[in-house]
């Protein structure tokens, strides 16, 4: 089952996400990366049918670049997230659709503000303090929203972090036993150890 | 020519997008086609499997009828809109405008006969400008049956037709499908059975004015009071070869009685948490510099 | 309608017109944002809120915005109430057989041939069927029960303040009792000389 949450706080994002690449009831693999690195200060983690994850992941990881060359600057989180989105709605009247689910994070430097979007895959978005795909959001949501602090330390919010990734091992039945948790911040992205 | 063919191509709802051709962007997606647009079909469908069915329209169950006199038509329809199963608009009009001389009543998906009706208008007003002449009440009612039959059925307007031209008087009923009827009265909708039942006992040929607009209010009060997909008020149309009368609301047999007591909330009621006040007043503040003494020698 | 909840309503006062949505998004029972409002300023006067399927809403969003700059380089002035909600009109009812599972209501403040400003109201369903009230509108998962409401509290010549309240105790009550719409909701009061937009304290559950 996949799970992946994110959650910003005074000046950051966090977004963390399982690494289990899972066939029928099978483990393929346990170390899967599952958030693409999408410009200097942006982040998303991915989930849903396999295969549409990852190609749809690279397509927009590769129009984000494409963008940053031509204009010499990257998006911001919210031109990101909204071209991301259009690119998943319009996917979704095609006949092959992308069913994927995302979660971007990014660090808008001109505004030096975190910001985080929710996204689906029939194109629904919105920008949220915290948020969770996957069973682990039947777990996560209620805990952030008791423990979630929009000013926490970046270290309060791993604690955080930690207590949802948690829950979700000792609640879920087929729990992910790894996860991989990524940060955006104004000095960029950094992956993290738990 | 142009306006024509454009008109033609059944986008007379396109007005606002339409770009002259001495405009031409070189931006493809700013022109758009005219017609139906069937793009999220394959969405709506993969959403139904997925288990979100389609929302309900507006469909007007309508009580609408149509009744021939000695120097023309009277039609007539309930002004009950619904959405399932509750009254969405309690007064909306259901005899739309074709041409001065000619009416159309509506019943089945709101929206379908609300566009279908002014698609038809409009081309009628070119056809008339076209021609020259007065335009004829067999002229809406093909255009009518070959748009309802070209749509096969999807389009679910149901209709009454009337209206005086040159050769007379003329009462149509147009069906979903296409197919039509001429009859010297008529009635459509989900009261039609009441308002025929009203019809097949009351009428005779060769009514007087007062008399058929009596005939058509009883009809429509039968739609209004038995069926439950009709209600609120009567509207009346009564076309001669000299005139049209538009009678909106000729009878209010279901006012609503007047409230004893107000439910006026004391202000201060609702708690808010934030406030914003956005000024639509521009305000400008005039500091005169150099007025008086320093002011600039002219002479 | 159901899949992401949500509930829009519009009331009409004395040369005041009100807008109020509920600010829940939701993923069928799960609840995944208090902070997603269903209302849009189009122009200074007038204002659009959509309840349906959140992603429609979003596309239909960009849609209008794009149509409305649009009109306004082209004719050069802004777009009246009456004339926008025939854009939305036709829009949805370009899309009669594939709809957007949006349906829309408008709230404006129209400019008379005197120059005076007239309230305006106007909802559409999804296939784009206008319905001018002269009292008020509803959409979305609350409307049975915000139409009930709003039939009982609704009084006409309202003044800005009391239209407040009336819009808010219809809305919040509403609500209440519709287990997709609710956490929170939002209230804009346009006036001729401005727009005062609140977010009420109500149930968060």
């Amino acid at each position: 089952m996949e799970v992946s949450f994110a959650l910003t706080g005074k000046d950051y994002v966090i977004v963390a996400a399982d690494t289990t690449a899972a066939r029928s009831i099978v483990k393929m693999k346990t170390d899967q990366d599952k958030i693409k690195i999408l410009s200097p200060h942006l982040l998303m983690a991915y989930s849903g049918e396999p295969g549409d994850t990852l190609q749809f992941a690279e397509y927009v990881e590769r129009n984000i670049r494409l963008y940053q060359i031509r204009n010499l600057y990257a998006l911001s989180p919210s031109a990101a997230a909204s071209w991301i989105r259009r690119s998943l709605a319009e996917s979704l009247r095609s006949r092959n659709s992308y069913a994927v689910n995302l979660l971007v994070g990014g660090f808008d430097t001109t505004t030096q503000e975190p910001h985080l979007y929710w996204i689906d895959y029939l194109g629904t978005m919105t920008e949220i303090p915290f948020g969770a795909h996957g069973y682990g959001s039947y777990f996560a949501l209620s805990l952030l929203d008791r423990y979630h602090d929009p000013d926490a330390s970046l270290e309060e919010g791993l604690a955080t972090l930690k207590r949802c990734i948690d829950e979700v091992s000792k609640r879920l039945v087929v729990s992910p036993d790894r996860y991989k948790v990524k940060v955006v911040d104004k000095d960029g992205v950094r992956e993290v150890e738990l | 020519m142009e306006i024509l063919s454009y008109l033609n191509a059944c986008g007379g709802h396109r007005l606002l997008t339409r770009i002259p051709p001495s405009f031409d962007m070189s931006v493809p997606s700013v022109h758009l086609a005219s017609g139906f647009d069937f793009s999220n079909q394959i969405r709506n469908n993969f959403l139904a499997e997925r288990g979100i069915p389609l929302p309900k329209a507006t469909s007007t169950g309508t009580t609408i009828v149509g009744c021939l006199f000695k120097d023309g038509i009277v039609l007539g329809a309930d002004t009950r809109a619904t959405e399932g199963d509750i009254v969405a608009d309690k007064n909306c009009e259901k005899i739309h405008y074709i041409t001065e001389n000619i009416r159309c009543c509506g019943a089945g998906t709101a929206a379908d006969t609300e566009f279908t009706t002014a698609m038809i208008s409009s081309n009628m007003e070119l056809h008339a400008l076209w021609t020259g002449r007065k335009p004829r009440v067999v002229t809406a009612m093909t255009m009518l049956k070959q748009t309802l039959f070209k749509y096969q059925g999807q389009i679910g307007a149901a209709l009454v037709l009337g209206g005086v031209d040159s050769a007379g008087p003329h009462l149509f009923t147009i069906h979903p499908h296409g197919s039509t009827d001429k009859l010297p009265f008529v009635t459509m909708g989900s009261g039609s059975l009441a308002a025929m039942a009203v019809f097949e006992s009351g009428w005779k040929p060769n009514m007087d004015r007062a008399e058929a607009l009596q005939l058509v209010k009883d009809a429509i009060f039968a739609g209004i009071f038995n069926d439950l997909g009709s209600g609120s008020n009567v509207d009346a149309c009564i076309i001669t070869a000299t005139s049209t009368e538009m009678l909106r609301n000729v009878e209010m047999p279901n006012q609503r009685a007047e409230k004893e007591n107000k439910y006026e909330f004391k202000r201060g009621t609702t708690a808010w948490k934030k406030e914003e006040v956005r000024s639509l007043i521009t305000s400008e503040q005039v500091t005169l510099i150099g007025v008086g003494d320093e002011s600039m020698d002219t002479s | 309608m159901e899949y992401n909840g949500g509930s829009v309503v519009a009331m009409v006062g004395k040369d005041c017109v009100a807008i109020a949505c509920d600010l829940r998004l939701g993923n069928q029972a799960l609840g995944v944002s208090s902070n997603f409002p269903k209302i849009f300023p189009i122009t200074d006067r007038i204002y659009l809120g959509m309840s349906g399927l959140a992603t429609d809403l979003e596309t239909l969003r960009e849609r209008f915005r794009f149509r409305v700059n649009m009109y306004t380089i082209k004719e050069e002035r802004e777009i009246e109430p009456q004339t926008f909600a025939h854009l939305v009109s036709s829009t949805l009812y370009e899309h009669r057989f594939g709809p957007y599972f949006i349906e829309p209501v408008i709230a404006g403040l129209s400019k008379t041939p005197s120059g005076d400003l007239k309230p305006f109201i106007a909802a559409a369903d999804l296939i784009g069927c206008l319905n001018f009230a002269k009292d008020f509108v509803v959409s979305g998962t609350a409307s049975a029960k915000i139409y009930g409401l709003a039939e009982a509290l609704w009084e006409p010549d309202l003044e800005p303040e009391d239209l407040f309240e009336t819009i808010s105790q219809t809305l919040m009550n509403a609500v209440d009792r519709d287990a997709f719409s609710g956490w929170g909701c939002l209230v804009h009061v346009l006036t001729k000389d401005k727009v005062i937009t609140r977010t009420l304290k109500s149930r968060m559950d």
